[in-house]
């Protein structure tokens, strides 16, 4: 291995892997904004370009986005040859071999019906499933009953569980000791990790008695015994001759694990780790053992840190990540960091809100910033925030974006009107909607259509379960009111839900739902058209209404009086399904400030000259997502099975997340950061996080020092 | 600038250790407390992250001590609240058990049931089970009342689930759990019917809520005082966050407030706790009861001071009330003179040269009549001599104080005959009914919005804050009225061929309007957008857009709680329904919420000239210069005596049983494995709030500053007798006023 290069200046840096031959093995390791990532994409084309064929160069990352900039550079580029490069995730690549392999291994992992076809389940059908299998374990026998719990959230964790188990590597029976012997020492809730632990063995066997697979399941399969076949390994090297890691900090012990096994036998590998990052711990994220991938590359590079930083802001980023360290050092005060932090304090949340945007205008306004380069974080971004800041924006003629990576699908405007619609769709159902429901479904179908206009025409045209011709309207006052250019769409969209009643009504609900999508909404005039976001919105819920069909489909040999389509609208509006899907980057409009929770507009991975800190009396700024029945720290590989989990062990962890967290925010940052305080959030109460605590900190150091002076 | 006086500066004197600080009323207690808060602020070196916690009562005190904090304490340039943390016993347990949820079996997202929700809850609980035994009452009905079915469907199922109510909270208090419960009930087999009834609906009411991902108020509590006691190290870290702890109302401590308070101080820490034991008016809706203040003040290794200073009423009255401290600790009824209902510091007047000096004396100004009025004809006269004084003193406050709501209503009638200016601070309060009233219309607006009535009604909340502008009201309704008669609502807020403005308000005509009432369209087409959000944030996002007030935002924020329940249990419902249960709310008058009354922070000095209406309970903390006590009463204020009835003992149970009582000494028994022989709860109980009645009245004389009546009223029936403890007062103030003398006890 070659020593560290780390001092040469940005511009210089895919030259350093280019130069490098093709049969080398690299690790490269740099801050945020290092160009890390750049480096990766020139490593990709030099392959290319050198005739390596395309299928033999593997991208590896730990989330499928994360894979987009290598994906979009290879679209805008044609001409070479040997197939597709491909891009895979540690879940892909798992399904992708067990599904090849899986007549080989089935009858081994105790399948019932090992000649039948697997039934790989999406994350909402593991949700339904679940349900299904443990609920009436837990009602009989009383589980969790000491757990203040709403039930979805509490399968969810059982399954997170299990997940990490997979992930880890630790068998799945092993949950509930390793949970019990670190949180449970003395507390009454220690039953619970029994429960817990009943709860996973349950549904692992109910989904061997029926060949489901879960995330955990044929992850557990890839690790266990595809990669023990001769067959699967020949195949995984052929497609990992050539292999490119990105985000590896964000992967996990098992991905880590396999390319532990596949390095060796690569012919070259770049490896990239971000030394700043590693934020997807309660995914199961294991930035401290993806170190281990070093020791099979040729050589070390070091891109060093970011460049973009001002000196106030790195001034910044020194004294906050300072205030954290474990080491008592004095505050390093060389440079100022006041002129790259502005405040104000206000007593009410929407005050700060109305804060915010004014500052944002002037950034805008008088001060020349673009759009794109503003960007608005909070630790979790509430529909009241996205919508009273969005709309206070709006006002002044700014416009906005926002991402939010999941959300139940039924809460979503677009999935809404598109139930309410196949509902009105299928009278067979005898699940008609309510006016209200179909006044909003039209607001959202029409393009122009407001809401007292739609409620209007709901009250007046939606009747007996059925929308009446516009020209029944009473009077043409009446239809004056609505206006004849909404009302030929209102008949445009009825006539073709009646031409779908009498053709029989019989899609399958996915069909359905793509098929008035594509021959309706998203035509001109109608509500989709031209909304991204409602289109993704409708591919979301085709995928969740497939991917439903086709596992029940399969149900069917133990219960034939399935209705899918009318059971998937019951199970969507129940909140059953569909509860949380993963939604992908939207293709917005992108010179629009950005609002998103902290950690997806780090995920995105893009500097920005101005962020703005909402809420920074927030606890969940530092800290981990509680929950009763799960740990992402006392499941993950680094600890010790009989340790116990102490406050010192939760307070050192707020601290460096929270340092992680400044870092890296501070480095993808330019020029200044906004900080927004109310002594009251937004649901009343009154904050006082770790964050808070670390600006405090500094203002009254600030203070003294100028006191001194 | 708070100038202390000598009894004060004591307490300011105070640096580390246990305080117990033993006050009288109206002797600047908390403005004591947040003065020595912001002196130990700026005196004491507090590292990073330190904090002083003050700990009070209910959540308009925990604004006004930031308040006075604040504009002691000038903290430059850093954001508020550096140093120091306010919280009520609720929001205390609520900051512990939200830094480390799972420790106490609750996911992140856990919701905190106002006393509404979990008593639907538990009403259902009580239902369900009453249902499957029908003949549980059988046991405890008077025989004349065993078949009147009246009795078995309502009166009994409404007294199990009060008694059921009292039951649980005394089991959460007492840290058992229902399965606890229902484990001791068994092994005693059937020797504890009612223990083993409450443990039942326990069960089923804890059920309930897990089932919810939810829990009480209790549960809070309870919850904090479990992690703080399984985890020792997060205890330690929470001792080294707050340095100190100062406790103000003390005396509503209950015994888990206490318990968490001497864990977070810790052997050696320190706490300072202010209170008045003779204000303690909580016992019976709670577990609180002042014996904790008085031992901890006299215990070895407090320091133990006094504030009996007090400028806000006359001499005469704090002669009246120190005068009833004297008598009750002789108290005719040995067993009410053992509790010590009242006990010393006497109040003393402020010395000479104090900013708040004491209101001339004058003994004609309090008057106690020994007459026996009807009911009736008691408010008919206390009206009119409101009406009197209020004409001779337009600049001065007055109150009508009452036990119990109802009684209240009964006077708003007479005033409002009599065209007394009056403000009504009873059950649920204005405010809070005016905060769900508001949402309700604009609800009712997006759910129904071609309504022009439902436009105009959106239009006054819109600007509800400037009523209280002279004038204003006029112009409001002026431009409301128009509003309702809008033929076509779209035209206003979402105009496409013909704009209702241009043509009702042509651009040349009234700028000003035009220009606001295109805000209101902005505003509410803004509302109208938003409506296929998710009802809770849908009514946050409401509420960011018209109220300011602290207390409006937290009832809101409540509201948006409580639909969020409503539409998980309901996923059917839509904006109709939500609308229709806020209408409901807001006018049936339920107290709603954990908001409680107290909670809003009521100004009596904000309504000279008018006479207020309110409860002894809620008037707490308040003074008028005028104040009348009435219907002091054997039935609103017994003393044990054999025709004494009390409101605990139903006229339908046989052997004068107080149910929740016998309920709870079962609870006692089963947790200390003693014995329980029937009917001497019932009896303790009535001692118990015979003490608690004496206190309230204490709480009553010492709201007023320069003139105090006090008339009682033979009842509904008309055979109630004057209060044994008036007649005493009545009996020694006459003779003091033959005396003529200035020099009697209690200085």
């Amino acid at each position: 291995m070659s020593a560290l290069d780390s001092e040469r200046p940005a511009a210089l840096r895919p030259q350093q892997i280019t130069a490098a031959a093709l049969d080398e093995k690299i690790w490269l390791e740099g801050g945020a904004g290092s160009g890390k990532t750049s480096a990766g994409l020139a490593r990709l084309r030099q392959l290319l370009a050198a005739g390596v064929a395309a299928d033999s160069i593997a991208l590896f990352v730990p989330q499928r986005s994360l894979a987009e900039p290598y994906l979009q550079a290879l679209r805008a580029e044609s001409g070479y040859s040997g197939g597709i490069v491909r891009a895979y995730t540690l879940g892909s690549l798992a399904r992708q071999t067990v599904e090849t392999f899986w007549f080989l291994i089935a009858e081994g992992a105790g399948f019932a019906q090992p000649q039948a076809l697997p039934n790989f389940l999406s994350l909402e059908l593991v949700q339904y499933f679940m349900t299904r299998a443990i609920e009436p374990l837990v009602l009989e026998r009383e589980y969790f009953h000491s757990v203040r719990i709403e039930r979805a959230r509490l399968y969810s964790q059982i399954l997170d569980n299990m997940n990490k188990a997979a992930l880890v590597g630790f068998p799945i029976s092993e949950i509930g000791s390793r949970l019990k012997a670190a949180l449970g020492g003395g507390i009454e809730q220690a039953h619970i990790f029994d429960d817990a632990q009943t709860c996973a063995l349950e549904f692992r066997r109910y989904c061997l008695a029926h060949n489901l697979l879960d995330f955990s399941l044929y992850v557990q399969l890839f690790r266990e015994r595809a990669l023990m076949l001769p067959a699967a390994r020949a195949r995984l090297s052929r497609r990992f001759r050539h292999v490119i890691v990105d985000n590896v900090e964000e992967d996990n012990p098992a991905s880590h694990a396999f390319l532990e096994q596949l390095l060796p036998g690569c012919q070259s590998a770049l490896i990239i780790y971000d030394s700043d990052a590693g934020f997807r711990r309660f995914l199961g994220a294991d930035p401290e053992n993806a170190r281990r991938l070093r020791q099979y590359c040729d050589r070390a590079l070091h891109f060093g840190t970011s460049q973009v930083m001002s000196a106030g802001v790195s001034a910044l980023s020194a004294q906050l990540s300072q205030h954290l360290s474990e080491a008592d050092a004095p505050l390093e005060r060389e440079s100022d960091a006041a002129p790259a932090l502005h405040w104000e304090a206000h007593r009410f949340h929407p005050q700060m809100v109305d804060w915010v945007a004014r500052q944002i205008a002037e950034l805008i306004e008088e001060r020349g910033i673009k759009p794109r380069d503003i960007v608005v974080l909070a630790p979790f971004l509430s529909d009241v925030l996205r919508f009273s800041l969005r709309e206070r924006l709006a006002k002044r003629g700014i416009r906005a974006r926002s991402h939010r990576p999941s959300r139940a699908l039924r809460e979503e405007p677009a999935a809404r009107a598109l139930l309410t619609l196949a509902r009105l769709a299928h009278p067979r159902w005898e699940y008609a909607p309510a006016a209200f429901d179909v006044a909003l479904a039209l607001m959202a179908g029409i393009a122009g259509l407001d809401f007292l206009r739609a409620k209007l025409l709901a009250d007046t045209l939606y009747q007996r379960g059925r929308l009446l011709p516009f020209h029944q309207l009473r009077s043409a006052a009446a239809q004056d009111r609505i206006t004849f250019a909404i009302g030929e769409r209102y008949d445009q969209l009825r006539a073709w839900l009646d031409a779908y009643i009498e053709a029989g009504g019989s899609d399958a609900i996915d069909i359905f739902f793509r098929r008035i999508f594509g021959e309706v909404l998203s035509r001109a005039g109608f509500g989709f058209y031209g909304d991204a976001a409602a289109g993704n919105t409708a591919m979301n819920l085709v995928d969740s209404a497939r991917g439903f069909r086709w596992s029940l489909e399969f149900m069917r040999r133990y219960d034939d009086s399935l209705d899918l389509a009318a059971d998937y609208a019951r199970m969507v509006d129940r909140g059953v399904i569909a509860n949380f899907y993963l939604r992908d980057w939207v293709a917005e409009d992108e010179d629009s400030v950005l609002i998103a929770p902290a950690y997806t507009f780090l995920l995105g991975n893009r500097p920005v000259d101005y962020q703005f800190w909402l809420d920074i009396g927030s606890e969940a700024w530092s800290r981990r997502l509680y929950q009763p029945l799960t740990h992402p720290h006392v499941l993950s590989r680094g600890w010790q099975p009989q340790a116990v989990w102490t406050d010192a062990d939760e307070a050192a962890l707020n601290r460096q997340t929270l340092r992680r967290l400044f870092l890296a925010l501070t480095r993808r940052c330019r020029r200044g950061v906004y900080l927004g305080y109310s002594e009251l959030s937004e649901s009343g109460y009154e904050g006082r996080g770790l964050l808070l605590e670390c600006i405090q900190a500094l203002l009254r150091a600030a203070a003294r020092e100028s006191a001194d002076v | 600038m708070f100038k202390p006086r000598p009894k004060q500066a004591e307490v300011l004197a105070y640096r580390r250790g246990l305080l117990g600080v033993a006050a009288v009323p109206g002797s600047g207690k908390t403005a004591t407390l947040s003065a020595l808060a912001a002196r130990l602020l700026t005196e004491t070196e507090l590292a990073d992250g330190q904090e002083i916690l003050v700990v009070t009562l209910v959540n308009s005190a925990v604004a006004n001590f930031s308040r006075q904090i604040k504009a002691i304490v000038q903290q430059g340039n850093l954001l508020p609240g550096y140093g120091y943390r306010v919280r009520t016993l609720h929001s205390l347990a609520n900051d512990i058990v939200r830094q480390m949820p799972s420790a106490a079996g609750l996911s992140e997202q856990f919701s905190i049931l106002d006393e509404r929700a979990s008593n639907e809850i538990l009403a259902d609980a009580v239902d369900a089970w009453a249902r499957r035994n029908p003949d549980a009452a059988d046991a405890y009905l008077g025989a004349e009342h065993l078949n009147n079915p009246q009795v078995r469907t309502t009166h009994w199922v409404k007294l199990l689930i009060d008694s059921a109510r009292d039951f649980i909270r005394q089991a959460k208090d007492s840290l058992l759990t229902a399965a606890a419960v229902a484990a001791r009930a068994e092994r005693r087999g059937g020797q504890l019917p009612l223990a083993a009834i409450g443990s039942e609906i326990y069960q089923e009411y804890e059920r309930a809520l897990a089932y919810r991902g939810a829990v009480d108020f209790q549960d809070l509590i309870r919850l904090a005082l479990q992690v703080l006691q399984e985890r020792p190290d997060y205890l330690a870290s929470l001792r080294q966050k707050w340095v100190y702890i100062l406790e103000d109302e003390a005396q509503d401590s209950s015994r888990l407030q206490e318990t968490i308070l001497r864990l977070l101080a810790g052997a050696g820490g320190n706490w300072a706790r202010v209170g008045d034991p003779n204000q303690a008016i909580y016992e019976s809706f709670t577990t609180a009861d002042p014996k904790y203040l008085r031992a901890f003040i006299a215990a070895p290794g407090a320091q133990a001071r006094e504030l009996p200073n007090s400028g806000r009423s006359m001499r005469s009255i704090q002669r009246l009330a120190n005068r009833l401290i004297q008598w009750s600790l002789a108290h005719p009824n040995a067993a009410i003179a053992q509790r010590r209902p009242l006990t010393t510091p006497y109040i003393l007047p402020t010395p000479a040269g104090d900013p708040q000096p004491n209101p001339p004396d004058n003994p004609d100004a309090l008057v106690l009549y020994a007459e026996a009025f009807s009911p009736s004809r008691e408010a008919m006269l206390v009206t009119e001599s409101c009406k009197r004084w209020l004409a001779e003193n337009p600049r001065r406050t007055a109150a009508i104080l009452v036990a119990r709501n109802g009684r209240g209503s009964e006077i708003v009638q007479f005033l409002r005959r009599k065209e007394v200016p009056y403000v009504e601070n009873l059950n649920s309060t204005s405010t809070t009914r005016a905060v769900v009233g508001a949402l309700a219309r604009l609800l009712g607006f997006l759910a129904d919005p071609k309504s022009a009535a439902k436009l105009a009604a959106v239009y006054r909340v819109w600007r509800r804050d400037e009523r209280e502008i002279p004038g204003r009201e006029r112009e409001i309704n002026a431009i409301a009225e128009r509003l309702k008669r809008i033929k076509r609502v779209e035209d206003l807020l979402a105009p496409r061929l013909v704009d209702w403005l241009e043509e009702a308000l042509p651009a040349d005509e009234d700028k000003p309007l035009r220009a606001h009432l295109l805000d209101f369209r902005e505003q509410a087409a803004a509302w109208l957008r938003a409506v296929e959000m998710p009802i809770d944030q849908l009514l946050l996002a409401l509420t960011g857009d018209i109220f300011r007030n602290v207390t409006d935002i937290a009832t809101a924020h409540m509201v948006a709680l409580h639909l969020a329940r409503l539409a998980q249990a309901n996923p059917q419902h839509r904006l109709p329904q939500f609308a229709a249960e806020l209408y409901g709310i807001a006018q049936n008058k339920i107290k709603f919420a954990g908001l409680t009354d107290e909670e809003s922070q009521f100004d009596p000095d904000a309504h000279a000239g008018k006479v207020t209406v309110t409860t002894l309970h809620k008037a707490k903390g308040l003074e008028w210069d005028r104040v009348y006590l009435i219907s002091v009463n054997n039935y609103d204020f017994p003393s044990a005596e054999p025709d004494d009835t009390f409101i605990g003992e139903r006229w339908f149970l046989r052997d004068r049983l107080n149910l929740s009582a016998e309920a709870r000494a079962q609870l006692a028994a089963l947790r200390s494995d003693g014995a329980y022989a029937e009917g001497a709860a019932s009896a303790a109980a009535r001692i118990e709030y015979a003490a608690e009645r004496l206190r309230l009245l204490y709480v009553g004389i010492t709201r007023a500053r320069r003139a105090l009546t006090i008339t009682w009223n033979t009842g509904r029936n008309g055979d109630a007798r004057e209060a044994t403890p008036l007649l005493a007062l009545r009996a020694w103030w006459e003779s003091e006023r033959a005396k003529g003398a200035d020099h009697a006890p209690g200085r």
